[in-house]
């Protein structure tokens, strides 16, 4: 006797559900809140940021079309474009750029070429050695600018100065054209070598050293390891220190300047950034000066995008 | 391909010895697998033979040759990392051909062999990638490639296939097998998985804490594990150690603990002496409870798919019992066991070591002093 059967398929088991819609969303004030602390955690930063930034960076372009001597008491009239046509027609700023251009190129072999080159070396100075050789590279970072100007001045003293002596000429540092750059150049490169060695240090830090030792393995010699391996993977912070020098160089000598040679012999040492606070502090135009403010501020604006973009094209990012 | 002899090396760091005394002769042509526990010292072992460490004391050899105070660039060996170490600024083509580079091969001939050795491990469509835009396991090929790309004297793999899923991982395996078959290159391997180990070795080589435990065959080490610590490293779950005592009973030796009592299969005569015992969870059957030398309570069964795990009690220690699914056994079950005297393994319970019985001639007045310490290995 046979039995009748056929196969059935095996169904997916699964708990029976009556009515499976979405799951409710929260009520709004509850999403609300629920997205609201990163945003309240920021709060602090962007207040001051509008208040010591961007509020005085509108106000500063407001008053570029304005005409005012700083007084309280006297009249802002406004002239329209007036101030950004003076600030073209005088040679001043011509110049002012072509020696803020030449102070950048002074201080990249401070910011860069010093900076890998004892990085690279100091890299075999391990342990307490090595601490203390980084500690004496950035100590004149923490000799404040004005103080380290005055200890230069007497080093620069054509009569009685160190530096005469070493070189054995006649020179007057401060006080001749050439000579006067050259002293704002070395004397900021001499407080920043620091900063830059310790930014080099971090970023070859942060190369994992495996990188080295395949290359190694894979028969590069020493020199080669650096040309090949820790140099290109070291590209990115380079790209960081050339925009901090390109950015902030002649932000950096505004304090020698100011009291070392203010701006002289015959403006030889005005840069752009000396020039803007002549402008406003010197000569009481305050237009004037709050025009190279925003021309600059653009400027550098255009500049530093470019110069992060290249940088973004140089990282790599390992993992 | 070149021999390795490693003579005494050792190397601490502060107070740690990482590496400690290790005499070691790598066979032209082998594939050694160095296999132990996180932390045991394998990557510094391999540092060294590498030149990437400097020994603290000892000695490496290649080909009868000092290397020890040699730069790892005239070493003439190539080394796989376990995190890869891909240039990561340079296309696959520019690091699979970095050696030749160092070489200062020619752009045409570094070109040549780069299209070789990619077409070997199939990376031939990859090549003008970045190593970012890699997966994990073509990752893993490329530093093979660049590690073949010059033909070492010798390769050296610090877990290469660490980072891969479970799947690339037994191909890759498999791939690193055919090479070694086809080369014949001398490769010692670092991994502390046992079943890479146990599948690719020619010979492994146990590390405990920086010491060498025990160097032989798969096969050896599995069956003939000479310390405690390689029977209880290698096997899953590992073998099962009991505390217990060679008693002779009649004129035959017996093994006995509570709840335990098995025959070792020796006719003599000793003083009693307490020993571990180690069998294997796959040695031990299930029997009658007449039969049974060991008697216990199922505690958890485990379920593998094709075979079964059971987690037992006996006296106060526990065994694990390893068998084709089903077992038969329950939780709370009373379980009645036997092993054959050929699969149970004697250690001291002091030093660690295996023990060996040494029949002692039969005209001696004494009791053999037994049983005795193996003699040393290999
Ligand atoms: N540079 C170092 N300084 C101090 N101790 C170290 C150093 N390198 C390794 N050790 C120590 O040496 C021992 C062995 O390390 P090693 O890296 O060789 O282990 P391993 O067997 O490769 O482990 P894993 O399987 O986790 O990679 C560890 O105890 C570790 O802490
Ligand atoms: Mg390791």
């Amino acid at each position: 006797m046979t039995t009748a059967g056929a196969f059935v398929e095996v169904e997916l088991v699964r708990p029976r559900v009556v009515a499976a819609g979405p799951a409710a969303r929260p009520v709004w004030w509850r999403r609300l809140l629920r997205a609201l602390p990163p945003y309240l955690y920021l709060t602090p930063a962007l207040v001051l940021l509008v208040v010591w930034t961007y509020r005085p960076l509108a106000q500063t372009f407001q008053l570029s079309f304005h005409s005012w001597n700083l007084l309280p008491t006297s009249p802002i009239t406004e002239v329209g474009f007036d101030n950004y046509t003076r600030l073209l027609d005088t040679p001043d700023l011509g110049a002012a750029l072509w020696r803020t251009l030449v102070v950048i190129l002074g201080m990249l072999p401070f910011t860069l070429v010093i900076p890998v080159l004892v990085g690279l070396l100091s890299r075999r100075v391990r342990g307490r050695a090595g601490a203390v050789y980084r500690a004496m590279v950035f100590a004149p970072m923490l000799v404040a600018p004005v103080a380290g100007a005055a200890v230069w001045q007497w080093l620069l003293d054509p009569t009685a100065g160190v530096v005469d002596k070493v070189v054995g000429s006649p020179i007057n540092w401060l006080h001749e054209a050439g000579p006067a750059q050259i002293a704002i150049i070395v004397i900021t490169g001499w407080h920043i070598v620091g900063f830059a060695v310790l930014v080099v240090s971090a970023g070859l830090t942060g190369i994992n050293p495996d990188y080295a030792a395949a290359a190694g393995v894979d028969g590069a010699s020493r020199a080669q390891v650096t040309r090949w391996i820790t140099l290109p993977l070291l590209s990115p912070t380079m790209a960081f220190l050339v925009l901090m020098t390109v950015l902030l160089s002649a932000q950096w000598t505004f304090p020698l300047i100011d009291t070392l040679t203010q701006g002289g012999p015959s403006g030889s040492t005005t840069n752009i950034y000396y020039l803007l606070w002549d402008y406003g502090f010197h000569s009481y135009d305050a237009g004037l000066g709050a025009a190279a403010g925003v021309l600059f501020f653009v400027g550098f604006v255009v500049l530093a995008s470019g110069l992060v973009l290249l940088s973004d094209r140089l990282s790599h990012h390992d993992d | 391909m070149s021999r390795i002899h490693l003579q005494g090396l050792t190397r601490r760091f502060g107070g740690v010895t990482a590496v400690d005394d290790i005499w070691l002769d790598v066979a032209d042509g082998e594939f050694l697998v160095l296999l132990g526990p996180s932390g045991c010292g394998k990557s510094t072992l391999l540092r060294m033979i590498a030149g990437l460490l400097a020994p603290t004391d000892g000695r490496v050899l290649l080909d009868e040759a000092d290397i020890t105070h040699l730069p790892a660039r005239e070493r003439d060996l190539a080394i796989v990392f376990q995190s890869y170490a891909l240039y990561p600024h340079l296309s696959v083509a520019r690091n699979i051909g970095f050696p030749l580079r160092a070489r200062r091969w020619s752009r045409d001939e570094i070109q040549a062999k780069v299209a070789e050795v990619a077409a070997v491990l199939d990376l031939s469509e990859l090549v003008a990638r970045k190593p970012k835009e890699l997966s994990g396991g073509q990752r893993q090929r490329v530093a093979l490639a660049r590690a073949l790309v010059r033909d070492p004297g010798a390769f050296l793999m610090d877990e290469p296939l660490s980072n891969l899923d479970a799947k690339l991982r037994s191909s890759t395996r498999a791939e690193i097998s055919g090479l070694h078959r086809r080369l014949g290159a001398t490769v010692v391997y670092v991994t502390h998985d046992q079943v890479e180990a146990m599948t690719m070795a020619t010979r492994i080589v146990l590390l405990d804490k920086g010491r060498l435990e025990q160097v032989g065959t798969p096969e050896e080490v599995y069956d003939r594990p000479e310390s405690t610590f390689v029977a209880g490293f290698l096997g899953s779950p590992p073998m099962n150690l009991l505390t217990a005592e060679v008693v002779p009973d009649g004129d035959a030796l017996r093994v006995r603990a509570a709840d335990l009592d098995l025959p070792l299969g020796i006719t003599a005569d000793t003083p009693p002496r307490p020993v571990a015992l180690g069998v294997r969870p796959e040695h031990l059957r299930l029997t009658t409870p007449d039969a049974a030398g060991i008697r216990g309570v199922v505690r958890t069964v485990e379920n593998l798919g094709s075979e079964e795990v059971a987690h037992c009690v006996v006296g106060d220690e526990r065994l694990c019992l390893r068998g084709a699914r089903p077992l038969g056994l329950h939780a709370g079950d009373p379980v009645h066991l036997t092993a054959a005297p050929e699969n149970l393994h004697l250690f001291d319970p002091g030093s660690g070591r295996r023990l060996a019985w040494q029949p002692v001639p039969s005209f001696s007045h004494h009791p053999p002093p037994l049983p005795h310490p193996a003699p040393s290995p290999i």
